[in-house]
């Protein structure tokens, strides 16, 4: 008997290694990840060529870690494994107190310097005022939950830089770092690298402010609350047991049907919509698109109730969930996506008769984008 | 195909075992013949041809050697004209392009460097190779009568691309009449799992805390720079020990016994003893196969120094075909005479810790030497181990320190015998299988959560 006990570790081995590979032949191959919100790999190309040139083996290879079984508990179990030997943000997040997961902090080895440049010579080729905000970092303003050890959050360095940079040059700068600090409310998603509509809300505050124009009032807005919302700081951490955040939709009661018109442009073809909220995206593994539908080239918003101002807006994603704030203050909010939008700026603004512009990113984000040069 | 990876533990290795032990006895060494091409070709069928000549080069020699014998001046051709057919493959594949670069640098030379890919374990199964001719002809081994046993033993996947290079005459007479047992399976697929988990759990990771401390944009301090290169010292040990007790595993469970590779070099307390525990098959085969045949010690002092040197210049230019590594087996050559001829005799009479500490200082900026391939880079990473004008510690260094401070302290640990040593004392107690079991599920569970980790790519960019 004994001997026979003594032989467990291979019958353990041999059973996890064969039962592994039975359930990776036997189970019906899924397509598409959502947490990784990526297409998987299709089995590859079997022939002569591919197999004595290696593309059939690596494809194999991609094949065969895309599609193994169970596959998000392995990576759940590496990341808890990781967080309990001390190696929090193996997968470049930290899992925080208060059930945050934050991004490591943006290095100081970046794009800052380039992408300042691009905007202060953008500002020299159009006649209107131009101003830049970023959203700080998760990490610097919600410095009480990250873990003891942590890398350290540059901000304070690259919001100084950015400001003094910008000042020379003439373009406005609006510095949300104290408001964001001082701030008791939710400004962040726990679980994705937004802010929250709340922390929209507040930079709109901000913006309004440093513009010199008056806000709308915060209780005109009706809140609509959505659970489940798992965003992307969950998606790369692997912390499956992370509670979802919650997802809010601000609407503006004194809007009628008809007041607000967003129009999507995506190249040659336009399409028009009465909300700026679109709440099939709410159903979906990604919700954060319920805000003007995601990420397109070029989104006009008009607004009947505002009776001024045209605004062209250079973005990121930050400003999504901004921009219906905006429309309450601007007859005319047009947002453009350098990573989409490969026409030249500057005559749009022209053509378009704006008489603002705005530069709305992430500092991450701004930090480390490589199509804001496109600006001209 | 590496061990830690996907495709060869749940596609390669389980068929591998199956068919292994369905297939009668007799045919075992033909299949295992034509699943090592499969390992061998996966990613890069075309070098399978290479190596199908070298062995086939190897195995006529071999056959002429034995024919010629018992007149040693006749057998000398064919070892010659083999040994030289095989070094001159591993030099035009691995070193042409550092040949070319050298020429160059002659004022009137001016040849295009050719792009070579080294074809992987070249340099480990050229020397198995070389070792079987070598053998025959001191009459060490008997001459395979099997093209397929033969080949089976070059090209035998467990020890193919990183060793251990096994010699001939230690599996000449397994390679005809193992027979595997449940007990030896049992012990191999241990071994193996020690193997994954060096690899795995604690190189990866000490080389990621390695690629870290570089990586950083400020400088690290003394003390980080420390951290940094103590991190690749483990790295490369338990790397490369891990293959090694992999390979023994795998062979194992195929019913072979290779000889043990490593004995806790980090252990030593001296330079010599260290490459007495160091990639033992290696050693061992320059000792036999250069060193002795120069003459080793027998020709009096002056060409026992000539003869180290050649020997490491040689085991240095083994290891990779960059100046930095004829740099580093000079560096251990050199160190290694003025143990034997004048420390050795100090080293002996010094409390051990002394001499621990001298070995650990010389192993440790051996391994400085060997990692960085640009003189310049070597230099500066030498200053900044003592230039404490950088502070103790940056910032960045001491978070990456903090990150991986807990398998840091496992690896060091680890690289001592006193695991070994507890589970002896243990091993014969009735819970011990209860133990070992647990062992393997979890190195297996956090192995393979670690590599399937790896093919975990969240595509977030249409997020941003």
């Amino acid at each position: 008997m004994k001997k026979k006990l003594a032989l467990a570790p291979m019958f353990v081995f041999l059973c996890f290694i064969l039962v592994m590979t039975a359930l990776f032949i036997i189970t019906p191959k899924t397509n598409y990840s959502s947490s990784e919100k990526r297409y998987l790999e299709d089995f590859p190309e079997t022939n002569l060529n591919t197999v004595t040139n290696g593309e059939f083996e690596s494809g194999f290879e991609s094949f065969l870690a895309d599609h193994f079984p169970l596959r998000n508990m392995w990576v759940g179990l590496n990341a808890y494994y990781n967080y309990f030997i001390g190696n929090n943000s193996n997968d470049g997040v930290y899992k925080c107190s208060d059930n945050y997961l934050i991004n490591k902090p943006t290095g100081s080895d970046n794009r800052i310097k380039n992408n300042i440049s691009t905007v202060t010579k953008f500002k020299s080729a159009v006649d209107v005022p131009v101003t830049v905000m970023l959203a700080p970092s998760t990490g610097y303003v919600m410095d009480e939950v990250l873990p003891a050890v942590h890398g350290e959050y540059l901000d304070d360095y690259f919001f100084g830089d950015i400001k003094s940079e910008l000042k020379k040059n003439g373009v406005g700068f609006v510095d949300l770092r104290s408001r964001f600090k001082k701030a008791d409310s939710q400004l962040y998603y726990k679980t994705d690298h937004h802010w929250t509509t709340q922390g929209a809300w507040t930079a709109y505050e901000e913006l309004c402010r440093s513009l010199k124009i008056k806000p709308a009032e915060e209780s005109d807005y009706e809140v609509e609350s959505y659970d489940n919302f798992y965003g992307t700081t969950y998606s790369t951490s692997g912390f499956w047991l992370t509670p979802p955040d919650k997802i809010e939709v601000w609407n503006n009661s004194n809007h009628k049907p008809g007041d607000i018109r967003l129009t999507i442009t995506e190249g040659k073809e336009s399409k028009d919509y009465d909300s700026l909220y679109f709440k099939n995206h709410l159903d979906e593994d990604d919700k954060y698109p319920v805000f003007i539908d995601g990420n397109h080239a070029l989104e006009t918003i008009k607004n009947k109730n505002v009776k001024r101002g045209r605004v062209l807006v250079v973005k990121d994603s930050f400003c999504h969930s901004l921009a219906p704030f905006l429309a309450d203050s601007f007859r005319t909010v047009t947002l453009v996506d350098m990573r989409y939008y490969k026409n030249n700026v500057s005559e749009l603004v022209k053509s378009g008769k704006y008489d603002r512009v705005l530069v709305i990113y992430g500092i991450d984000n701004f930090a480390t984008d490589t199509d804001l040069v496109w600006l001209k | 195909m590496v061990f830690s990876s996907l495709i060869f533990l749940f596609g390669y290795l389980p068929l591998v075992l199956l068919v292994y032990y369905i297939v009668p006895r007799k045919g075992r060494n033909i299949f295992l013949f034509f699943i090592n091409l499969l390992f061998y070709g996966w990613g890069e069928p075309v070098l399978v041809t290479l190596m199908l000549v070298s062995i086939v080069i190897n195995y006529i020699g071999g056959y002429f050697v034995e024919k010629r014998k018992p007149d040693k001046r006749r057998m000398r051709l064919p070892l010659a004209l083999t040994c030289i057919a095989d070094i001159g493959i591993l030099a035009f594949f691995k070193y042409t392009p550092l040949i070319c670069e050298t020429l160059n640098l002659l004022p009137f030379m001016n040849i295009s460097v050719p792009e070579i890919s080294l074809p992987i374990g070249i340099s480990f199964y050229t020397f198995q190779t070389m070792s079987y001719v070598i053998d025959v002809y001191r009459d060490d081994a008997p001459v395979s009568k099997s093209l397929v046993n033969f080949g089976t033993y070059v090209a035998l996947f467990p020890q193919l691309i990183a060793g251990p290079i096994v010699r001939y005459k230690d599996v000449a007479y397994q390679l005809e009449h193992r027979e595997e047992t449940l007990e030896q399976f049992n012990r191999g697929v241990k071994l193996f799992m020690v193997g994954l988990g060096k690899k795995v759990i604690i190189a990866n990771q000490m080389g990621a805390m390695w690629d870290a401390m570089l990586a950083t944009t400020t400088p690290n301090g003394v003390l980080g720079n420390w951290v940094g290169i103590i991190g690749y010292t483990l790295q490369i040990y338990f790397d490369f020990s891990g293959y090694s007790d992999m390979a023994c595993g795998l062979g194992n469970m195929l019913g072979f016994e290779f000889l043990k590779n490593f004995n806790y070099p980090y252990i030593s307390k001296s330079v010599t003893e260290f490459w007495r525990r160091w990639h033992i098959s290696l050693s061992t085969w320059f000792r036999e196969y250069v060193y002795i045949p120069l003459g080793g010690n027998r020709k009096g002092v002056p060409r026992q120094i000539i003869n180290l040197l050649i020997v490491w210049f040689c085991t240095g230019l083994w290891h990779g075909a960059s100046y930095n590594f004829i740099l580093w087996g000079m560096y251990y050559g050199l160190i290694l005479i003025i143990e034997k001829f004048v420390l050795k005799k100090l080293l002996d009479k010094l409390p051990s810790a002394i001499s621990h500490v001298y070995t650990i200082f010389v192993f440790i900026f051996g391994w400085v030497i060997f990692y960085f391939d640009d003189m310049g880079k070597m230099g500066d990473f030498i200053v900044g181990l003592f230039n404490f004008s950088d502070g103790l510690i940056s910032a960045d260094a001491l978070v990456i320190l903090c990150r991986y401070a807990v398998l840091l302290a496992v690896a060091v640990l680890a690289s001592t015998p006193l695991m070994t040593t507890l589970y002896l004392k243990l091993r014969d107690k009735g819970f011990m299988w209860v133990l070992e079991t647990v062992f393997c599920v979890v190195v297996m569970v956090i192995s393979v959560a670690a590599i399937v980790n790896q093919s975990y790519n969240p595509f977030l960019y249409f997020r941003f």
